[in-house]
């Protein structure tokens, strides 16, 4: 009754256009008022909503504090100016290949999505600098959305994503954040490497120019101009790997490196700048721990209606197989993914799959990765596709022509998460590897 | 006339196969025996409802019914439960046993109903001890040492009292930290420090055996009062029940335990010299045990004597 | 008279946050720089983030309420025609009203009722803290969807305020 209850509202809510936030808090609301049966409990069971809510579950764990962190620095590094020397290097260094600016699209959002803490802000820099050239210099529009926006997500599996704190968080303390940084390594060298070959052949099917070598000088300049600042991933690194201080902690040491960077080396942080940047992460911070904190309340009243031990028990009369499990556990990610943010969908459904997929043999670590990259599907993925919509409103085109010609990007996408899925050394042969370093 | 249908619902943070998760299994068992099937209990583990903080409001509210939980998550609401957990308040598990089913442990299970709290059973934690890339043999081992230690003021001043330093870590990140020389150390009952996987980080586990803080069982006051006196009675029968089989599932847990860490390496370390720890925690009873009643207390717990023969030669 | 009161509380609300956010990153740095230099990691500066957190994030919820900054499924609400829209539009600020009013009410009793306890760490700080930001979110909710109420009657929009 309650789970038909909060299905039923948050589906209508959401079509209604109702912001996730509130559809998920007035649904929980209305699963409670269908559960208690008179004011007597409801008052209780609110109280116990609000209590999730701002409670260990939800909001007040310390290191979602890494979030508004890596929020900040990414905005201190787009106020700095570290996004306009991020997209010269990658220009110099394959802006003479066919499709050139794709090409350099691709490297730059990714090396800026290493820095960024998400995709939607990595868009947001990056697009905003490239798409507009690529239009100028006749990429179409649709291209231009969907090599950045592509290349945008694997920022969602570089150190320093939003989303790793949330899954290791959502796996209740069982996953090592340093363990799902290293394991995401790999597939994100693999995703781009399938970013490149999809903006690729694209390019040579449209027959888009190549622009020109500029030589090894101009390239090794633009890259030492760069390196500062994607020297936070490396400080990141080396800070929690070294004990210096905990994932949490080395949010911190970012911002503090972007401040250095934009206003003491490069001096191009004005004081307005530094002020819009902090209200931009205060609100962004707003935005993405309000949603946490509902989510736990959505997940309290999945694991009081018993959904995880429900959905368990489905699985595996489905198949004993891992193989299909696994595949379903994709297809139900996918379906959710296009409806949930990112952030919802880590926080509800992992406690739901990791289970059933560490029974059937996957590590936590690397159901992590197969999480992630199926949340960033849904990230380009209508109705709530959060970083393609910033795409689209940066290159003035719509939704529906950007997906005319989507597929070769969500190929390349969907082949990285079968092989992440079906082989899992891609994930874990860094860590333990790592790991047996650190113990010996 | 048939009683009405009765389902309970309670929450631990541990995993299933964990002893205070079984020996809640176990109750929920002997209520569905002794009434049929008309009294069930139904446990949600692995935290799935929310922290012991976040539970125990629960129970308080009535939305959840009962709960275990550590004492140490009810000193927030009812300060005289600090007692239990004081350091080398208890001289052996069984020291612990014979006080917390006596007059003392009645005394503090009280003192929670007037915040909504019916207590029902304390089960066993062990004893806690301290784990570290080092043998810890005596206090002047801990001095300027970083330990993680639960994020409350006692255990805070617990870690100074020792001369270390308390490291603020969320549970999650102290694998890591071990690891990477973060802290130096942790605390925890042999099964936790095999759970959590920390053995595989650090190697000495030394028996300062430091605190005993026990388990709770607790039910919510405003459910209790909607039963009839015989359900409650069954319902306490069940939970005393459930207790012997408690102990025997920490136990063996202990035991398996103790013997994987072993296997894979870690050392135990037995002689360590108690004393010097015990008698540096004056700061913390001049600190946490201010008020008439917890002096009281803890005088009839110290009073207590563990071996029963004993007793009557001190009378 | 009613949007300047809006915008000038919904200005001074991102600023606090913003503020609070600056004292969470030194609470932070301290944490570190407290571990090296001073060799004490004070396990209060933990806490102290943890309760400005609420405060920055409960803040900036409601001022995003006022610019309509959450992410929601507005494709869907493109489709309908203007008429309709409008409508929905109304019934949406209605909904928000409910649940800032749910988060008013709950967030000040729980305030009182954790009044007597104290957040551990933090021997100064009552539990009771902790709940005021959903209080506060709660009441400039309802404001700020008043004022937009007031904005679709008049056919006019809503500016943020800063930034
Ligand atoms: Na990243
Ligand atoms: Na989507």
């Amino acid at each position: 009754m309650a789970l038909t209850v909060l299905a039923i509202v948050f589906a209508l809510l959401l079509i209604l256009g109702v912001p996730v936030v509130f559809a998920i808090g007035l649904s929980s609301v209305a699963a409670f008022v269908a559960s208690s049966g008179g004011l007597d409990m409801l008052v209780p069971n609110l109280n116990t909503m609000f209590n999730t809510m701002i409670g260990d579950s939800g909001m007040n764990k310390l290191a979602f504090l890494a979030i508004p962190f890596f929020i900040f620095a990414g905005e201190l590094m787009i106020y700095g100016g570290m996004a306009d020397k991020i997209v010269n290097f990658a220009k110099a260094a394959v802006g003479h290949v066919r499709g050139g600016l794709g090409m350099s699209n691709v490297v730059a959002c990714t090396l800026f999505g290493g820095i960024s803490g998400s995709a939607v802000a990595d868009v947001s820099a990056m697009g905003s600098v490239l798409i507009p050239i690529m239009k100028k210099e006749g990429y179409d529009a649709d291209y231009a959305v969907n090599v950045t926006t592509h290349a945008a997500l694997v920022g969602v599996l570089t150190p320093t994503s939003l989303n790793i704190i949330l899954f290791t968080l959502a796996a209740g303390g069982k996953v090592s954040i340093l363990d799902m940084i290293y394991a995401g390594i790999i597939p994100a060298i693999l995703l781009t490497a399938c970013n490149l070959a999809a903006a690729y052949l694209v390019a040579r099917k449209r027959g888009y120019p190549r622009g020109e070598w500029p030589g090894w000088a101009i390239v090794a300049r633009s890259f030492a101009a760069a390196l500062p600042g994607l020297m936070v991933i490396v400080i990141i690194l080396f800070c929690i790997t070294a004990g210096i201080c905990t994932a949490t902690e080395s949010a911190s040491i970012a911002v503090v490196w972007a401040l250095f960077l934009s206003a003491v080396v490069y001096r191009s942080l004005t004081v307005e700048q530094f002020i819009a940047a902090c209200a931009k992460a205060a609100k962004t911070t707003g935005t993405v721990l309000t949603l946490i904190g509902i989510s736990a309340v959505f997940g309290y009243l999945l694991a009081i209606n018993e959904v995880p031990t429900m959905a368990g028990e489905w699985m595996s009369h489905i198949s004993t197989n891992p193989f299909v499990i696994f595949f379903l556990v994709n297809i139900i990610l996918f379906v959710l993914g296009t409806f949930l943010d990112m952030a919802p969908t880590i926080l509800i459904c992992t406690p739901i799959f990791m289970p059933i997929c560490a029974k059937f043999g996957m590590d936590p670590v690397q159901f992590g990765i197969v999480m992630l990259l199926n949340c960033a599907l849904g990230l380009n993925t209508p109705p709530v596709g959060t970083t393609q919509f910033v795409g689209c409103a940066i290159g003035e085109i719509s939704v529906g022509q950007v997906m005319k010609t989507i597929l070769p990007f969500y190929g390349s996408l969907t082949a990285t998460m079968m092989l992440i899925t079906y082989i899992p050394a891609l994930s874990m042969w860094l860590p333990n590897l790592v790991r047996s370093f650190a113990v010996g | 006339a048939d009683a009405p249908k009765i389902e309970l619902r309670a929450s631990d943070v541990w995993d299933d196969d964990y002893p205070t998760v079984r020996a809640l299994r176990n109750m929920g068992e002997l209520l569905s025996q002794r009434t049929n099937g008309r009294i069930t209990l139904k446990v949600f583990s692995g935290g799935a409802l929310g922290s012991e903080k976040e539970t125990i409001e629960q129970v308080k509210g009535g939305t959840l019914d009962m709960v275990r939980v550590n004492i140490s998550a009810m000193n927030n609401t009812c300060p005289i439960t600090i007692v239990p957990a004081l350091p080398f308040l208890f001289r052996s598990v069984d020291h612990m046993h014979k006080a917390l089913d006596g007059a003392p442990g009645e005394e503090i299970l009280r003192s929670c109903e007037p915040q909504g709290y019916v207590g029902l059973a304390y089960y066993d934690s062990g004893a806690r001890s301290i784990y570290a890339k080092k043998p810890v043999r005596s206090l002047a081992d801990t001095k300027g040492m970083k330990i993680r230690v639960q994020p409350s003021d006692m255990w805070v001043s617990v870690a100074n009292a020792m001369g270390a330093n308390a490291t603020p870590l969320a549970f999650g990140e102290v694998y890591t930290a071990l690891k990477t020389g973060l802290t130096d150390a942790a605390e925890n009952n042999i099964p936790s420090y095999e759970g959590t996987k920390h053995y595989e980080v650090v190697k000495y586990y030394s028996k300062t055996e430091h605190s005993m803080a026990p388990e709770v069982v607790m039910f919510s006051a405003k459910k209790w009062a909607t039963l009839s006196k015989a359900d409650q009675a069954l319902i306490r029968e069940a939970a005393k029940s459930s207790v012997t089989q408690n102990r025997k599932y920490w136990s063996d847990r202990e035991a398996q335990s103790l013997a994987k860490v072993t296997a894979a390496g870690s050392v135990i370390v037995s002689d360590v010299d108690k004393k010097s720890f015990a008698d540096a925690m004056a700061p913390v009873y001049a600190k946490f045990v201010t008020t008439d009643q917890a002096k009281a207390l803890v005088k009839a717990i110290q009073d207590f004597k563990e071996a029963p023969a004993a007793a009557p030669a001190k009378k | 008279m009613y949007t300047r009161l809006c915008a000038t509380l919904s200005k001074l609300s991102l600023q606090l946050a913003a503020i609070g956010l600056m004292l969470i990153l030194l609470c932070m740095l301290y944490m570190v720089i407290g571990r090296y230099v001073f060799n004490d990691m004070p396990a209060w500066a933990e806490r102290l983030a943890l309760l400005l957190t609420l405060y920055v994030t409960l803040l900036s919820t409601a001022v995003s309420v006022r610019d309509a900054g959450h992410i929601g499924l507005e494709s869907f609400l493109v489709l309908a025609p203007d008429w309709l829209r409008l409508k929905l539009e109304y019934v949406i600020h209605g909904l928000l009203i409910v649940f800032g009013a749910l988060m008013l009410y709950f967030g000040t009793t729980l305030a009182i009722s954790y009044w007597g306890e104290t957040i551990p760490t933090l021997e100064w700080a009552p539990d009771g803290l902790r709940r005021i930001p959903v209080a506060l979110c709660g009441g400039l909710m309802i404001l700020f969807s008043i004022e937009h109420i007031i904005a679709l009657v008049k056919g006019t929009e809503v500016e943020p305020s800063w930034h």
